[in-house]
């Protein structure tokens, strides 16, 4: 009996995720082994560039969000997690388009100082985007990224059982002497870093292998090397589809190399971190008054970039410096309205696939012990470090096989795989963090295990399982690269149209795609944060 | 550099065997249409352009009506990508294909063409062929000085065309020295994309063509020793123009798109088109002004044709025919040719169609027409665009 539930709990999470995974990535072994590709790589005239480029952007948008985000959630706020979920539903591409449209040198923000300050006539020679080091491309992920880490530490923080926990340990450490930021920094801080130690790294590993960011804000000569490889690997010749194949291991390998190290020095620094662990304890230092602004200036960013968008999703012409288009037209959303189909499909492939992996990771966790999550968390981890690109190629080669591209499967296979990855990393450690005192209790009131899962821990888990499931369903909204691949034309989502149309430089319609798929996980993750809302509270 | 695109590119181009198979042409139409009525064709085409769209959506509508043909218009933004997913469907034996017919021309021709990943030939067979103008615009038959034997049909002509708004450019420069003046004038105002997008790629060629005393040589096959002494003249050439260009010459934007717009913006004073009427287009849409000028240099512009044709593994290859035809009838290419839905110029010799059929092409010069018209010039052969794209590169690739 045990057997069997066993065996049916690791099926969906077997056939699901484990296996396409497993075969996409045998699928791209023969091109690994292709020496010629590499060298073709080493005589690449932009490699040397372009790996530079990438390790500034992907760490230095990593620690700087890291770094922001600690703050905010040091300022410990009672609504973090329901206000970084409004942030969060915004699609990186749609927040590049919009942070591009309002700083480029011809954006809002030059229009408003040519007109209220400078009297500019012709826009000015900023570097805004584009600019050589990548600044623009940080800037923007570090604004994506911190509601992000923000979220994920919330999420931790709002579980009942912890809240009270640390709690408690915090009184003990006032009592002992420690300021407020003190106390945090030393029983907080390494409680949650050490529950959201895998968002952070699909944070960085998502800022080293970024691509359509990249191609919208980030600079050219030389460009990222995720960018570098995925022209590769987009080209007609076969060779050149080789070099970018050898591209993305080498860019996977950097991303483990810098883990790899990042993990020696922490271990390297442990006695250090005892030390101002044990060290006398501080009185309060109250955080500067900086600190209290910078989570007011997300919601300050983020309003100015939507409102870009909506101001150029009404103006088919913009001449500059004019603040507002001469005339204002209603022409691209009346095209967004005409062809509803990328919407729908979106909204489908979005809520089957965040339902499935909720569901299969729910099965797993509750039929399996403890101990089998390391292969799962493995194998997520590893298709969160990988670049995106490569995973999707594998994908696409099994759908090949398989005969599975251009149908509605071989499309929603495609969003199962990155969406599952993000739920598994999400949702097992605050799952397993449920304290099983609970279920005791339970079974000692003569609860049943269903009727314990219902009234009791599944309630009582519905932050993390209902930011799984939000996060699962923006994941697959943003997916662009493997859904391109497996739809082969067949069918069309939103960030594909989105993506067409912005080679097309019809502006107005690019941000009225951008916006809409801002709107859709927007309504998913309002909703999620509000039916998580705690309803009762231990005194 | 010796890279491995530009070693396959010089072998394969020496190893070439014209195809010599003409006899299916003679296949019969009526049983084509036949074969053609109530299948769908996955029509794989460049979707940037609003118009483009609307003018593609029309021919389907048209040829639903008039062949029982579906036509579904598969949405792509770089036409190397549809070479990819053929040649990955070919290599996993997937016989019905998701593309039954691809907009192409160029590299991406003679890739398919070369590796055996297109149908035909069939392209001559078609009904309408026999309008196109094959003495007059000899690229119909060389696409980028490779023979198109029947693999692909052609659609529309292109030549570089340069725009600007008149009020800002009152004399437009007619060489790349004139423009070279201009930009020193003017710093920071001028600029063209980043290769390996295509008008990026063709403003190089230009600039070579302009550099050099006898351009014919490009003609045939590329040769890299030869290259040798054209490298350093295209860098020298480029080296003058970047000093003045946009950003110092060290970001390039990434598509022509984008310059449409830094030009409409006010941020670039210079636009690049390779579709002459692509500025009266855009005066048409309101997106320029209706001081707008287009001009071509006094020596010339690259010139081209672009196709459609028919991949290996397509499904609908009938119905794929049926369309190709109706894209070539003097109605559509009469449509493409109005201002105001594409502006694309005829592959049609206008003068050889019945004198109805003539009056629908009569057309009017409009604001941001081309008002000083240069000779179009032949495209390279296409194996120098790996060269020239890999010492742009290696010069200019590290800002």
């Amino acid at each position: 009996m045990t057997l069997i539930r066993q065996y049916s709990g690791v099926a969906p999470l077997v056939l699901l995720f484990l296996l396409p995974l497993a075969l996409s990535l045998v699928l791209l072994l023969p091109g690994l082994v292709d020496a010629g590709a590499f060298l073709a790589l080493s005589q690449h005239p932009q490699l040397s560039g372009a790996l530079r480029l990438t390790l500034l952007t992907g760490i230095a948008s990593t620690v700087l969000s890291l770094l922001l985000a600690v703050i905010i959630v040091a300022q410990s706020n009672r609504h973090l997690q329901q206000q970084s979920s409004v942030f969060l539903s915004v699609p990186h591409l749609a927040l590049a388009m919009g942070l591009g449209f309002l700083m480029a040198p011809t954006g809002l923000l030059a229009r408003v100082i040519a007109v209220g300050f400078a009297g500019w006539t012709s826009p000015p020679a900023w570097q805004t985007t584009q600019d050589p080091f990548g600044f623009a491309l940080i800037a923007a992920l570090v604004l994506k990224e911190t509601p992000f880490l923000v979220w994920a530490m919330a999420s931790v923080l709002q579980q009942d059982e912890l809240r009270q926990r640390f709690g408690r340990e915090m009184i003990v450490a006032r009592s002992l002497g420690h300021g407020a930021a003190s106390a945090f920094s030393r029983i907080v801080l390494p409680q949650v870093l050490r529950r959201t130690i895998w968002p952070i790294i699909a944070v960085f590993s998502y800022g080293m292998t970024v691509v359509d960011m990249a191609l919208v804000i980030g600079p050219t000569q030389p460009p990222t090397m995720a960018q570098l490889v995925w022209m590769d690997l987009n080209d007609g010749e076969v060779l050149i589809n080789g070099r970018g194949a050898a591209g993305t291991l080498v860019l996977s390998g950097l991303i483990i190399a810098v883990l790899a190290v990042t993990l020696l020095l922490w271990r390297g620094l442990r006695p250090l971190q005892r030390l101002w662990l044990t060290k006398a304890a501080r009185r309060s230092r109250n955080p500067a008054a900086f600190f209290k602004v910078v989570w007011p200036v997300w919601l300050l960013v983020y309003v100015a970039v939507i409102v870009s968008l909506v101001l150029q999703s009404v103006s088919p012409r913009w001449p500059f410096p004019d603040v507002v288009a001469p005339v204002l037209s209603m022409a691209a959303w009346l095209q967004l309205l005409r062809d509803f189909s990328p919407l729908w499909t979106s909204l489908g492939m979005a809520l089957a696939s965040s339902a499935l992996s909720l569901a299969a990771v729910v099965i797993w966790t509750e039929t399996q012990p403890q101990k089998n999550d390391r292969v799962i968390l493995f194998a997520a981890t590893v298709l969160l470090c990988l670049p995106a690109l490569l995973v999707a190629l594998g994908q696409y080669r099994l759908l090949l096989l398989v005969g599975g591209t251009g149908t509605w499967a071989g499309l929603l296979f495609a969003h199962v795989l990155p969406v599952m990855a993000y739920v598994i990393v999400m949702l097992i450690g605050p799952y397993r963090a449920f304290d099983p005192r609970w279920q005791a209790a339970s079974h000692g009131l003569g609860a049943s295990r269903l009727k314990y899962l219902m009234r009791v821990k599944w309630p009582m888990l519905k932050p993390p399982l209902l930011s799984s499931l939000a996060i699962g369903f923006a994941v697959s909204i943003a997916q662009f690269v493997p859904a391109q691949l497996a739809a082969a034309g067949r069918f069309s989502t939103l960030p594909m149209e989105a993506v067409t149309l912005s080679s097309g430089g019809n502006r107005a319609l690019v941000a009225v795609y951008a916006l809409a798929m801002m709107l859709l996980p927007l309504v998913v993750f309002v909703t999620a944060s509000w039916a998580s809302r705690p309803r009762w509270r231990a005194a | 550099m010796l890279n491995r695109r530009h070693l396959l590119a010089s072998m394969s181009a020496s190893a070439f065997v014209p195809w010599l198979g003409r006899d299916s042409f003679a296949a019969d139409w009526g049983a084509i249409e036949a074969e053609a009525r109530g299948q769908t064709v996955y029509f794989n085409a460049w979707a940037g352009s609003d118009s483009i769209n609307a003018y593609i959506a029309w021919a389907g509508e048209e040829v639903k009506k008039r062949y029982g043909v579906t036509v579904s218009h598969t949405k792509i933004t770089d036409t190397a990508e549809v070479v990819k997913r053929v040649r990955d469907e070919v290599a996993a034996g997937k016989a019905d294909g998701s593309v039954d017919l691809v907009w192409i021309n160029g590299e991406n021709f003679r890739a398919m063409k070369q590796d055996k990943l297109l149908f035909g030939p069939w392209s001559e067979g078609t009904p309408n062929y026999a309008l196109v103008d094959v003495a007059g615009k000899p690229t119909t038959k060389q696409d980028f000085s490779e023979a198109v034997d029947g693999f692909e049909s052609p659609w529309g002509m292109a030549q570089l065309t340069f725009f600007a708004d008149g009020a800002k450019v009152e004399k437009p420069p007619l060489s790349m020295m004139e423009l070279r003046s201009l930009a020193e004038a003017n710093p920071g105002r001028v600029t063209y994309p980043a290769p390996p997008d295509f008008h990026g790629t063709t403003f190089i060629k230009q600039v070579l063509y302009e550099s050099v005393v006898d351009p014919a040589v490009f003609a045939s096959p590329a040769d890299a020793s030869a290259f040798s002494s054209y490298g350093p003249v295209l860098v020298s050439a480029l080296d003058e123009l970047h000093k003045h260009f946009w950003r110092d010459g060290k970001q390039f934007p990434k598509a022509q798109a984008d310059i449409i717009n830094m030009v409409a913006d006010g941020e670039l004073l210079i636009g690049i088109t390779f579709n002459p009427n692509e500025p009266a287009n855009l005066v048409a849409a309101g997106r320029m002004p209706a001081t707008t000028v287009a001009w071509q240099h006094r020596k010339g512009t690259i010139g081209n044709t672009h196709f459609v044709a028919i991949p290996a593994n397509a499904k609908a290859k009938a119905g794929a025919q049926v369309l190709a035809n109706f894209l070539l009838s003097p109605e559509a290419q009469a449509k493409k040719n109005d201002l105001k839905t594409w502006g694309d110029p005829t592959v049609l010799a206008v003068e050889k169609l019945s004198a109805e059929d003539q009056k629908l092409f009569t057309s009017v010069s409009a604001p941001g027409s081309v008002s000083l018209p240069g000779p179009a010039l032949l495209e390279p052969h296409a194996s120098w665009v790996a060269l020239l794209e890999a010492a742009w590169l290696k010069r200019y690739g590290q800002g």
